[in-house]
């Protein structure tokens, strides 16, 4: 059988996917970046051709700048919340004690929850009505009257953030544990008759084997929580007075609310524009950070 | 004063008691071997005296003082570990003077100490290399090096070698050697290897299923292995164990004519009569004539292998197996039938059922 024939072959065994991914993905992508240049609406009108102007428009707008600063600042903290309680958990799940396995596994359930339901659940407990936060927050004596945290701007982000870390920080906890694992035995001993206390040990010992594996979990984190609309669309669509409208929610009110396809496409590109040079910038680090180990 | 006084330590996982009560008593100075297979206990032993695992009873004491209850940063110790376990973020000089900072020992005094410390190890130019530059040999120099930095009482060693090819293995046994005749340091020193014992201790402690079969000089345990375990696992090719009888003053070797004198210093107060296994190691046996008085056995050759200093020559005798270790050049041929002989002294006889040497204390 000859070479040709093989990779002939390969191709044949390939093309029923590559047909499927040029469909869904493809020829949708394409077309998003025609529609960008007019001033179609989503019904009716096929629209025409005008430049630039739907991204001078977006770019220049005060929707999309103030998203942008409401996605990063619920992308950095909320990441950088899961990663340190991810470690932690990851660091207290790795210790002997009776009832680990249990824990391990009851640990995964907030990942494994679909999203709609976590925010459902969150919803529930942020009700100014009956919400148990309130509860126990007036039981605490911490607050005088039932608050309704999702409906005031001032903590309606904060909120979401929380949820938002209660669902993904088991995945890091995860990646963690499993890094923790290949820590070999002999260096925490030796670490141990150099004298390291605990703290030195994370730092000098643990960490080294911690970094490769946690800066995966970042990337994954990271652009993750950049892109994210479910749990913001559940709890909060965005409101109130736009306090949590993250990027995504703005570009599916520009494209179905407003209507207004041509505008959203081009903000949907310069989210996937923003994402991708994100990822490209991560896969950079991690090159580097292979290269160094 | 004992540098190492370990007291009826025992250790048990449930149900499975992995060490039975050991017992050793280390002077200042002293190189101790724990010999034995892997699962007999050694290491767990080891890592108790390190403070890495806890004992289910007995005591350990360093210099008169009991140290179980010491964090094992507070015992005055230093390992060297099978793997190295050497920091990989480290460079190495970091990693020899890492148990000095955590320390808080001033940084200048450090850097000497990692300095003296490298030169006597002659790796001084790797000290800004990481551990994942290094060749396994330099490793397990630079393991040593953040052990020996420390200058503590009692240094141990878990099967530091294994990880090390058959060449570097024997450059680094003689290393070690010098390092100790050198510096005098109490070592305790874990392996399954017998030449390493052989070679480097000042006594061994052979050990199997959580006890000390026997404790004593590379000599005593070579010359006179207390029990049949002992005398088939320190020596290469181990001893020819045969089945025999005692009959009056004779030994016969089981299903031959052959019969030997009863060594001198048997034990008669034991067996007096009835079954023994015969113990003679390979390099006592020599080729020897048919008339020869003395001891001696008739066996029938089967295999040669020259292995370049000897011939090591396997031969039958009632259908049981004996190496000898003869002269490389010895003029032998396959399937003839030879007479060995050897000196009465080298002949070990052991009770069938304990396995205890029969020879009077």
């Amino acid at each position: 059988m000859s070479a040709n024939w093989i990779s002939t072959r390969a191709w044949l065994l390939m093309l029923p996917l590559l047909v499927v991914m040029v469909s869904v993905i493809g020829w949708p992508l394409v077309d998003t970046v025609r529609l960008s240049f007019t001033d179609a609406k989503l019904v009716g009108t096929e629209g025409s051709f005008v430049g630039i102007a739907n991204y001078e428009k977006m770019l220049a707008g005060s929707n999309f700048q103030r998203a942008l600063v409401t996605t990063t600042w619920f992308a950095v903290v909320s990441v950088a919340a899961e990663m340190v309680l991810g470690v932690l958990a990851a660091l207290l799940l790795h210790q002997q004690f009776r009832g680990r396995t249990a824990l391990r596994a009851l640990m995964i359930l907030p990942w494994a929850l679909p999203t709609v339901v976590n925010a459902t659940l969150w919803r529930l407990i942020y009700n100014p009505e009956y919400g148990a936060l309130n509860a126990a927050l007036t039981q605490l004596g911490l607050i005088d009257s039932y608050r309704s945290w999702l409906g005031e701007p001032g903590s309606a982000l904060t909120a979401l953030i929380i949820a938002d870390c209660w669902k993904n920080f088991p995945l890091v906890a995860l990646i963690a544990l499993a890094a923790l694992q290949a820590v070999p035995r002999d260096i925490t001993a030796a670490a141990l008759v150099d004298g390291a206390g605990p703290f030195n040990r994370f730092r000098f010992v643990i960490m080294p084997y911690l970094a490769g594996p946690l800066l995966v979990a970042l990337v994954l984190r990271t652009i993750e929580a950049f892109k994210v609309f479910d749990i913001i669309w559940v709890m909060t669509r965005g409101g109130p007075a736009n306090s949590t409208r993250t990027l995504s929610i703005l570009v599916y009110q520009e494209a179905f609310s407003f209507q207004r396809a041509g505008s959203g496409a081009s903000l949907a590109l310069i989210v996937t524009l923003l994402v991708t040079v994100l990822a490209a910038a991560y896969a950079a680090l991690l090159r580097r950070a292979a290269g160094a180990a | 004063m004992s540098a190492l006084e370990i007291r009826n330590i025992q250790k048990r996982y449930g149900d499975v008691e992995t060490l039975k009560g050991i017992d050793i008593a280390l002077e200042s100075g002293e190189f101790l071997v724990l010999l034995g297979s892997s699962g007999c206990g050694k290491s767990t032993l080891l890592n108790i005296i390190a403070g890495l695992a806890e004992p289910s009873g007995g005591d350990i004491l360093i210099g008169e003082r009991s140290i179980l209850s010491a964090h094992p940063k507070d015992r005055d110790i230093a390992m060297v570990f099978q793997s190295y376990a050497l920091y990989p973020d480290m460079s190495v000089a970091r990693n020899i003077g890492f148990g000095l900072e955590m320390r808080k020992v001033p940084a200048a005094e450090r850097e000497k100490a990692v300095r003296d410390t490298a030169r006597l190890l002659q790796i001084e130019n790797l000290l800004d290399r990481k551990p994942s530059q290094l060749s396994g040999g330099q490793r397990q120099r630079v393991a040593i090096g953040r052990a020996l930095v420390r200058n503590p009482r009692v240094f141990l060693f878990d099967e530091p070698l294994s990880n090390l090819d058959a060449k570097l293995r024997m450059e680094m046994r003689t290393e070690l050697k010098r390092l100790h005749q050198m510096l005098k340091t109490t070592v305790v020193y874990v392996t399954h290897d017998q030449i390493e014992a052989m070679t480097l201790a000042t006594r061994i402690a052979v050990m199997r299923d959580g006890r000390i079969e026997q404790l004593g000089t590379p000599a005593e345990i070579y010359d006179r292995p207390a029990t049949l375990y002992v005398a088939g696992f320190v020596g290469s090719p181990p001893m020819n164990i045969l089945d025999a009888e005692i009959v009056g003053h004779q030994v016969r070797i089981a299903r031959s004519d052959e019969v030997l004198p009863l060594p001198r210093d048997f034990k008669r107060t034991t067996v007096s009569s009835g079954p023994v296994k015969v113990g003679i190691r390979p390099e006592a046996l020599r080729l020897a004539d048919f008339g020869a008085s003395g001891a001696r056995l008739i066996a029938d050759v089967e295999v040669m292998e020259l292995t370049g200093p000897e011939l090591v020559t396997t031969a039958t005798i009632g259908g049981q197996r004996i190496t000898a270790c003869l002269p490389p050049r010895t003029a032998l041929a396959t399937g003839s039938t030879q007479a060995f002989s050897f000196d009465e002294a080298a002949l070990h006889l052991f009770d069938p059922e304990s396995g205890r040497s029969l020879r009077a204390a």
